[in-house]
């Protein structure tokens, strides 16, 4: 799995909300912890609900948890 | 390293020993006798992969059982489809190479030991290709 486009902030809401661990936020949504950290790293795009999930957690909105960076077309 | 992961290098491993001693032993393709000594083989392959796989994966369940138990979520369902798709294009280029071989000569066991390598390479590169991907991210 390439880098993807969208970019995310979620080591850093995770470390703002008590340290939570990979493994507490991957039990919390209903996916591995390395799935987890493969969103975090860019290297996989969450789809839209695990996305919604991931912002609930936090009780941030989604644009927060989650930005997309568009590549300039040639 | 993630069950499923774990899980895959099981299997690759499986298959690779099962490969080997098939290949070892079977008689060659294109023997015009292969007799049932093959046949032999065949069973004995299969009847070792399906106790090691057993094996080793209640060894894995007991040791990870939290892990075992937790299903699939996205991204290895993803992983899974995207493998056994590279699996299915190797599988099927294999076995319309395995039937042009009776036009140089190849007996029907030689076609079907023929399709039988295809589907080993095939399943080779499904879980070689699982890793890759679990490892990449």
């Amino acid at each position: 799995m390439t880098k993807t486009a969208v970019t995310n902030k979620i080591r850093r809401l995770r470390f703002d909300h008590g340290e939570m661990t990979q493994q507490e936020l991957a039990e919390r949504i209903g996916v591995t912890r390395q799935t987890v950290n493969a969103i975090e790293l860019g290297k996989y795009s969450p789809s839209l609900e695990v996305a919604f999930r991931i912002a609930r957690v936090f009780g941030v909105p989604l644009e927060e948890a989650f930005s997309y960076e568009a590549s300039e077309e040639k | 390293m993630s069950f499923r992961e774990k899980s895959a290098w099981v299997t690759l491993t499986t298959i690779l020993l099962v490969s080997g001693f098939y290949f070892t032993h079977v008689p060659r393709p294109f023997d015009p006798n292969p007799g049932e000594w093959s046949l032999f083989v065949i069973g004995v392959a299969i009847a070792a992969f399906v106790v090691i796989e057993v094996v080793a994966h209640v060894v894995l369940y007991l040791r990870y059982p939290k892990d075992a138990r937790t299903r699939k979520d996205e991204r290895e369902r993803l992983i899974d489809l995207r493998a056994t798709r590279l699996a299915a294009y190797v599988y099927v280029a294999g076995t319309f190479l395995a039937i042009l071989t009776p036009h140089h000569g190849a007996s029907g066991f030689a076609v079907g030991v023929f399709v039988l390598i295809s589907f080993m390479i095939a399943e080779i590169v499904n879980y070689a290709a699982r890793i890759i991907y679990y490892r990449r991210g």
